[in-house]
């Protein structure tokens, strides 16, 4: 029952997610962090995830470094109404696992780096495994990096119903980008990354689902940092706009403040607005109504027309020697009827989700 | 032929000057922009004052890794060689005086620290990084000028001291 | 049809991110090295709070129809 969770399949690491900057940090950290989510629909049993993960960067021999992480996911619940009524396993529980990591290894010139990954993702039913490729190169005066990235991911599917076929896929990703210090108190960066994939993008467990065999995702991220002098504040700010294959748009936009106040506390509040189109085979309820046999089909609604919403809490807290720890919550809802840029989809329900995070930091 | 490469010579230079030489950089051989800063007590120090020592001008803030890192080698030349005519003096160029005293807290310097939180000093020198490190020798002028903190560049840098002060 | 999408697209993006990229340019000045204090705290920096980003991000991947985008870092104090 793996698609609820790890659906998208967007590894840790696929693409250069978390680099650093021009130069060899100085200190190396570590992150034990844990993750409690719930999510729930009206009527339908709550689906939980738990996930103790870790993460370290260590610079080594002046010139490189290292970073890697391992998370492991324990699922367990039922499946949101739309997906248990089509598969049949309406009141059955699903307990499921899985565990990932990924490891990059940077190495650092004097006007550019590059680094090397790897990623691996494991489920009872489904294989994922990627590597990625990035460059960056910055002007003289360290205002302008730009960002180059490669990444290719294999991922076998092996549905745990014997009746049903195995499926392989295969992407690629591209990504472009810039970052400019636009002053001492502004910065700005622009990624644009395209995604292209070839292979079983259907949902093994629901009859009828026919999804194409290629989908080509465009994605154009900008974010925007501000930093308030005289409040020891920072706002961050960010849009993405994606085009996907499959149909339809979606927009999102986040915004954050980070405050920081005395005795070592930052508190940061954060919101975000999301809204997508339909894919052009997403078919409306009941089931199966538009289905035509040998055409594409899905009554799956995360590819419906929905909008959704997310609020968030962070509290930071450092202590004495590089530690420090950190609580958020965050509260995330969809609704069809806060869609943009369109009419939402009939006849589904409001889907809700909280996760709770904590962790302790450690730079050494 | 030869025509074409002193045009394309001129060429060269007329792009190098326009986007890629310094206005009035501070390089080795060019003598040493002056200042007159405090210190942590309050007291002006003064570059011209220092005619007839080998300095250390060194460029440095609370938020730049590399220079945390420069500090206990910095303590290193100052316990070797400030008996034999070496001063160093770190300019701290924080916006807030706050950030600065709470790294000197944390990484005590043992030589001269002097602030100037309004960049006048790193911007008549032309920093082209932080930190950037600039040997003066007696006559005020400098004779090496290096860019970051690295093995090599203390080594260098190290030599250098050692040839000027003649130990 | 797809195709002609992703087309327009794409010119709509490159010339927005020309745009962004000229007007941040023209009216402000960027930083000197030693102007850089801000730029250095963690809270500018992109991938901050890296690991709870990761957390949020695979949430929206397996919840809504498509994810990734997250891009690089780059900036910070340009130290060396």
């Amino acid at each position: 029952m793996r698609p609820l969770w790890a659906a998208a399949l967007a590894l840790p690491g696929i693409l250069p997610a978390a680099a650093v900057a021009q130069s060899v940090p100085d200190q190396g950290i570590f992150t034990l962090s844990y993750l409690d989510y719930r999510d729930w629909q009206p009527g339908a049993d709550r689906m939980t995830v738990r996930s103790p993960s870790f993460y370290v960067l260590a610079p080594f021999a002046e010139k490189w470094t290292v970073q890697g992480s391992v998370v492991y996911d324990q699922m367990s619940g039922a499946s949101p109404l739309w997906f248990n009524t089509l598969s049949g396993a309406s009141g059955e529980g699903v307990h499921d696992y899985r565990t990932a990591g990924d490891v990059k290894v940077t190495r650092y010139y004097d006007r550019y780096a590059i680094g090397i990954g790897g990623a691996y993702s494991h489920e009872r039913d489904y294989i994922s495994r990627a590597a990625s490729l990035d460059v960056r190169w910055w002007t003289a005066d360290r205002n302008t990096t730009l960002a180059f990235g490669f990444g290719g991911s294999a991922d076998y599917i092996h549905p745990t119903d014997r009746n049903l076929n195995d499926g392989n896929r295969e992407t690629y990703d591209y990504l472009i980008g810039i970052t400019q210090n636009l002053s001492p108190v502004d910065i700005v960066q622009s990624n644009v990354t395209y995604n292209d994939g070839r292979g079983y993008y259907s949902d093994p467990y629901k009859p009828l689902d026919t999804r194409p065999e290629r989908r080509r995702i465009l994605a154009w991220l900008t974010r925007y940092n501000h930093a308030f002098v005289e409040q020891n504040a920072t706002l961050r700010l960010g849009y993405r706009f994606l085009n996907d294959s499959f149909g339809g748009t979606s927009n999102a936009f986040d915004i954050a403040w980070v405050q920081t106040l005395p005795q070592g506390w930052t508190l940061t509040p954060s919101y975000r607005y999301y809204t997508q189109g339909a894919a052009d085979f997403y078919m409306n309820p009941p089931y199966p109504s538009g289905y035509v046999r040998g055409g594409y089909y899905s009554a799956d609604t995360r590819l419906a027309a929905f909008g959704a919403m997310t609020f968030g809490l962070r509290a930071d807290y450092d202590l004495t020697q590089g530690w420090s720890l950190y609580l958020s919550a965050d509260y995330y809802r969809q609704d069809p009827s806060w869609r943009a840029f369109g009419e939402g989809s009939p006849g589904i329900l409001t889907f809700s989700a909280r996760w709770f995070a904590a962790g302790v930091n450690k730079t050494f | 032929m030869n025509m074409s490469r002193t045009l394309v010579f001129v060429v060269i230079a007329a792009v190098w000057l326009a986007f890629g030489a310094p206005a009035v950089a501070a390089t080795a051989g060019a003598a040493a922009p002056a200042f007159t800063l405090d210190d942590a007590a309050g007291k002006p120090v003064s570059l011209a004052a220092l005619r007839g020592k080998v300095v250390v001008v060194d460029f440095w803030a609370s938020w730049c890794g590399p220079c945390r890192q420069a500090f206990p080698w910095m303590n290193a030349l100052q316990q070797k060689y400030a008996g034999k005519g070496l001063v160093i003096v770190a300019v701290n160029v924080d916006k807030k005086r706050s950030d600065a005293d709470r790294f000197l807290a944390q990484v005590p310097a043992q030589f001269t620290t002097v602030f100037d939180p309004d960049g006048k000093t790193p911007a008549a020198f032309d920093v082209r990084g932080m930190p950037t490190t600039y040997l003066v020798d007696g006559s005020g002028k400098i004779v090496l000028v290096e860019e970051g903190f690295r093995e090599e560049t203390r080594d260098a840098m190290e030599a250098r001291i050692r040839a000027l002060l003649g130990t | 049809m797809t195709v002609r999408r992703h087309a327009g697209g794409v010119r709509a993006l490159a010339a927005a991110l020309a745009a962004t990229l000229v007007a941040g340019c023209a009216t402000l000045a960027p930083p000197k090295p030693w102007e850089k204090g801000e730029l250095a705290k963690p809270s500018m920096q992109f991938d901050y709070n890296a690991n709870s980003q990761r957390y949020t991000e695979h949430v929206y991947d397996s919840k809504e129809k498509a994810g990734g985008g997250v891009g690089v870092g780059g900036g910070g104090c340009g130290c060396n």
